[in-house]
């Protein structure tokens, strides 16, 4: 079985193989190393080489999954050295190298562990946390070390309780780790947004989060970082959710440890296979997730495989692209234009979107800056259609013009979402803010009446605080606001 | 979309729309607010109904009072409290307590310091303060009665004007226009040398044919060819420079270019003006022939597809000026006895007035596009350059240089709105701020309009350096034509206004000419359209720059420089602010304002009826 692995599988320079056709690798084996910015690649294989492309080193493997997690383990001194042996990388999604990230002196600062899994239907972060909390919160431990941090911070959604509670738990035997919780708005995980809600700083666009004395790391990542300084394991494997238009059903399936440079289709059959036909398979979330093919190989970088239902056809019809940093990029947003069958009239760019190096980036990431100026310029173009790939808010702000404009509006997640079941993005109903764990609502109600029975409710699914009251006359509430 | 700090304070007084959805809470900021820019657009569009809603200044800092979405008006009931706004606070207290004076129960002191007025008034009633309203020319001066030694009236400058220089106009009359052997002028009759075309076409490889027709009164009802310039045939005295000293001109005939290429196509770019003349001249324009006039008018014939091209038009321009110079040569010899009129323009430095430049584009995108600057005779060629070639850069020259004919146009713009050479010896905002007492006209500041964009900032930054260097108080821009030109033309204003000079714009705009861009600083804008349909319509200088739009725009700008307020214009071109602003004007000034006539006053041609009508 011949697999595929990448010479170039995140950002920075290719890597250069290092072996040849025709040697024989065991699996955890160095097979390329950086050139440039970059991380070493090992085989996720025992086997041989069977060819080296321009791209990628073609693997002919024994078999496609190891009956134990064989490997030839790394050598290192220093946490940091195993990092950087290990080609550990970003598996947010970014994939920049975490031995550079992490060799920073945060001076007391903090370790901020992304688990906010924003980009909806993925579900391998989470699914990692519940099953296998500890190995996270271990190399939680071993980054404040390399980073001299004071505190490691979950941040994650509230309305994942039972994985809120697992750490919460762990937490409580653990000095100097604690969980922030974060309302279910997209987009949390933006590095810089992860920042914003745990520390209150907002950081701008060209800003690294080492200038809130903080590095912003991924669940994923963190697990990885254990694996590596703890068990010398490299970064042959990666966690991945897949869903979609599946044979058995369109819930998510979370595969855990898959070898790098297994195929989409190969992953696809263990899911249950494509259930007839489909629009298209996106790898990476509904979000950030670009359009791929069954024959592409998973990277340290995958985290999504999602096949959709056929698309709407719009038979020609004018469209107009609001760009943002939430969505896709232009030529993204152009591919689903093209297959929902519409032209492509104008193209808008949020206000708050920034170009920072031909990545847009967003201000003020989930806080909207207004659209109906940039809805009106789509209308004016003569169009009728809106295509948004917008964050919740801003979702709703365009919402709240467009479809009074006569224009339709079509979000770049809808076919998506449409598959699975899932609520088309919309209307902005939930709050931006939730209360934190150990805060107990401090609502009181007073009346002129005694006995004026009421009760009180958090519910952290809709970050909402429900007050009940039976009966009462000149009834007063109060309660605190959450800014 | 949401506002920033600064553009909040500017739209104070704007109604205050949430731009996002703002949860119950929120104390709003400028980030919460939509632009007002936009309103009139969501108005039209019904998808905003501005009722009772509060300005921004009252909302920005009040805690709103339920979760809202965008868009939503925010009326007095979505927040706490409406919020108070200081500083209009501070300034109407006085004006509100209106009648009796009864000094005694308020605390009340009116120093003046740093060219500013303060009142603060800790406690009172019935406070009656009454200042003069600041006049033009004299600043700052005023007395609060209820103050006793708090006041410290402005020194007045009062410095004397003084003469920097003086142009001198000697008038000669001809009535008559004559072949002959040889160019001259005898009494009123000016002959031209039979066979002087030849020369006249040979002095230009482009040039295939020229032909000369005397157009009397008699004649007007004839074809021509479009109208690429009329000018005015002057020459310098011996000794004297462009600008200053004495210059003849001849009276009751002017020079007229006109011209197609060897194809036939008319050398214009936004229309053209051929055809019978008399119904495609707007007589008496600035830049247009008077009624009564002869024209010496030349049809000049230039190598085909020449006519979009630099060379082009200036062959056709100096070709015709091999005819002028020989009848200036001839002027240089006239008796002193032949003037009919004497006009002297005389240039002061007021000091302690305000200052004020005006700066006026002229077009320079090459093709057909081009002026020569600063001739040796005025509307000549020789000793000109083109502004093309200095890169359309500023170029200062003094007012008396623009009326002594320092710009020969080449410009084939739209026919309506194109500057002819004898625009600017008539300029008429030149000369209504050079004869204002209460400004001190600076200079002309001529800036050519390039073809790229990246040049035309390129030109517009000089143009606010220029300004900045100048120490202006107030600045002019006007522009010829429209479209592509008004790019730099907004780009000029932002320039100047970013350094905090008042600065009205002149340009054509109506319908057809509606700004293409704009920005903050272009809120006190005059309209020089004349049309009827608000458009070019091809006849000759209808839209250009006349006294009615200089009196308007000096109008405006003594205002701005004053510290007035320029209402917003209205969002769709209404002829009947320019009539409101002219009654407007000579009400207070008690001199009517005399309108001049458009294209209805003319006969009708066949290519208005087809295309305009």
């Amino acid at each position: 079985m011949k697999y595929t692995i990448l010479l170039k599988q995140h950002i920075g320079a290719p890597c250069a193989a290092c072996v040849k056709a025709g040697d024989k690798v065991e699996r955890g084996a160095l097979i390329a190393e950086p050139t440039g910015l970059g991380a070493p690649i090992h085989s996720p294989f025992d086997g041989k080489v069977a060819e080296i492309t321009d791209t990628a080193i073609i693997i002919d493997a024994k078999e496609a999954e190891p009956k134990e997690d064989k490997f030839v383990p790394l050598t290192g001194d220093s946490e940091v050295e195993l990092l950087k042996a290990a080609g550990l990388v970003g598996m947010g999604g970014a994939g920049f190298p975490t031995a550079v990230k992490c060799n920073v002196d945060l001076k007391g600062g903090y370790i901020l562990v992304n688990a906010a899994e924003c980009e909806p239907l993925l579900g391998h972060n989470i699914g990692q946390l519940e099953n296998d909390a500890q190995k996270v919160i271990e190399g939680v431990k071993i980054l404040k070390k390399i980073c001299n941090a004071k505190e490691g911070v979950f941040a994650i959604k509230a309305k994942h309780k039972e994985a809120v509670d697992i750490l919460a738990k762990l937490c409580e035997k653990e000095e100097g780790i604690r969980v922030h919780l974060l309302p279910d708005i997209y987009p949390m995980g933006e590095e810089r947004a992860v920042v914003r809600e745990v520390l209150g700083k907002l950081l701008s666009p060209t800003d690294l989060p080492s200038v809130a004395d903080s590095v912003v790391i991924n669940v994923e990542t963190v697990q990885r970082v254990a694996e590596a300084v703890i068990d010398k394991r490299p970064v042959i494997t990666k966690n991945v959710s897949v869903v979609g238009k599946l044979k058995g059903g369109t819930h998510t399936r979370v595969f855990y440890d898959v070898p790098i440079g297994t195929t989409v289709g190969e992953l696809i059959e263990r899911a249950g296979g494509i259930d007839g036909e489909y629009g298209e398979i996106v790898m990476g979330g509904p979000f950030t997730g670009k359009a791929t093919t069954l024959d592409a190989p998973i990277t340290k970088t995958t985290g999504g495989i999602i096949v959709t239902k056929p698309f709407e056809d719009l038979k020609g019809a004018k469209m107009g692209l609001l760009l943002c940093a939430c969505g896709g990029n232009e030529e993204r947003m152009r591919d689903i234009a093209k297959k929902m069958n519409a032209q492509v009239e104008i193209v808008q760019q949020c206000k708050q979107a920034m170009d920072i190096k031909g990545t847009l980036k967003c201000e003020n990431p989930g806080n909207c800056p207004g659209q109906a100026q940039k809805c009106m310029n789509i209308k004016k173009a003569g169009c009728t259609e809106i295509l948004i790939g917008n964050c919740s808010d801003c979702t709703n702000t365009v919402m709240g013009s467009a479809p009074k404009l006569g224009l339709n509006v079509h979000h770049q997640t809808d076919t998506i979402f449409d598959t699975v079941g899932k609520e088309r993005m919309r209307y902005l109903t939930t709050s931006k803010t939730v209360p934190q764990l150990g805060e107990e609502p401090e609502a009181t109600v007073t009346s002129s009446e005694t006995g004026c029975e009421y009760t009180i409710t958090q519910d952290v699914e809709d970050g909402l605080l429900h007050i009940d009251i039976k009966e009462g006359k000149n009834i007063e509430i109060e309660l605190p606001l959450y800014l | 979309m949401a506002i920033s700090e600064e553009y909040a304070k500017e739209h104070a007084k704007s109604p205050a729309v949430l731009c996002c959805r703002a949860e119950k809470g929120v104390v709003l900021t400028c980030h919460n607010l939509e632009d007002p820019a936009i309103f009139d657009d969501l108005v039209d569009s019904g998808l905003l109904n501005l009722d009772g809603v509060l300005t921004i200044e009252q909302v920005i800092g009040a805690t709103l009072q339920d979760t809202y979405d965008s868009l939503t008006p925010l009326t007095p009931d979505k927040i706490d409290a409406i919020q108070e706004a200081k500083a209009e606070e501070k300034a109407e207290a006085p004006k509100a307590a209106a009648t009796t004076a009864a000094p005694a129960a308020a605390n009340f002191s009116a120093p003046v310091a740093g060219g500013t007025l303060k009142i603060s008034i800790g406690e009172g009633k019935n406070i009656h303060v009454s200042m003069p309203l600041v006049s033009a020319g004299q600043a700052g001066a005023c007395v609060a009665p209820a103050a006793e030694g708090g006041v410290a009236a402005a020194p007045a400058v009062n410095a004397e004007p003084k003469l920097l220089r003086s142009l001198t106009r000697h008038h000669y009359k001809i009535t008559e226009v004559k072949r002959g052997p040889e160019t001259k002028i005898e009494g009123t009759t000016l002959y031209i040398r039979e066979g002087i075309e030849k020369d006249a076409v040979a002095s230009q490889a482009l040039v295939y044919d020229l032909k000369i027709d005397i157009i009397t009164p008699a004649e007007y009802h004839t074809y021509s060819e479009t109208i690429m310039d009329v000018q005015p045939i002057a020459v310098k005295e011996k000794g004297c420079e462009l600008g200053s000293g004495i210059t003849r001109v001849l009276d009751g005939v002017i020079m007229m270019v006109t011209g197609t290429d060897a194809n036939g196509v008319q050398i214009g770019e936004f229309g053209s003006s051929e055809g019978i003349l008399d119904e495609n001249i707007m007589w008496n324009r600035p830049g247009a022939p008077d009624k009564g006039e002869i024209f010496i008018k030349t049809q000049v014939t230039i190598k085909e597809g020449t006519n979009m091209e630099r060379p082009g038009p200036l062959a056709a321009h100096s070709a015709t000026d091999v005819i002028t110079q020989e009848i200036r040569e001839a002027m240089k010899k006239l008796d002193d006895s032949l003037i009919v009129d004497k006009e002297t323009f005389e240039q002061y430095r007021r000091p302690g007035k305000k200052k004020v430049v005006v700066v006026k584009e002229i077009m320079g995108q090459g093709a057909m596009h081009d002026n020569l600057l600063i001739p040796q005779e005025p509307v000549g060629v020789l000793g000109a350059r083109p502004n093309v070639d200095l890169g359309n850069v500023p170029v200062v020259v003094s007012p008396l240089e623009v009326l002594d004919g320092c710009i020969h146009a080449l410009t084939c713009i739209g026919p309506a709105s194109k500057e002819m050479s004898r625009h600017y010896w008539r300029e008429p905002l030149v000369l209504e701020t050079l004869y204002d007492p209460d400004v001190d006209l600076v200079g002309v500041v001529l800036v050519g309009s390039p073809q790229i964009n990246a040049e035309k900032f390129y030109v517009s930054k000089r143009v606010g350096m220029t300004c900045e260097a100048l120490e202006v108080d107030g600045a002019f821009v006007t522009t010829e034509g429209f479209g592509n030109n008004h790019i730099d033309f907004a780009s000029h204003i932002e320039q100047i206004g970013m350094r905090d000079i008042p600065v009205v714009g002149l340009s054509f705009c109506a319908k057809q000419g509606a700004l293409v861009v704009g920005n903050k600083y272009m809120v006190s804008m005059v309209d020089n359209n004349k049309s009827e349909g608000g458009i070019e319509n091809e006849v000759l200088a209808n839209n250009t720059l006349c006294h009615e739009d200089a009196v308007r725009a000096l109008c405006m700008l003594k205002a701005r420089m004053f510290g007035q307020e320029v209402k917003a214009a209205e969002r769709k071109w209404n002829p009947a602010v320019k009539d409101a602003n002219m009654e407007l004007i000579s009400n207070v000034t008690g001199k009517p304002i005399e309108r001049v006539p458009n294209e209805t006053s003319l006969p009708m041609s066949q290519k208005r009826k087809e295309k305009y009508s």
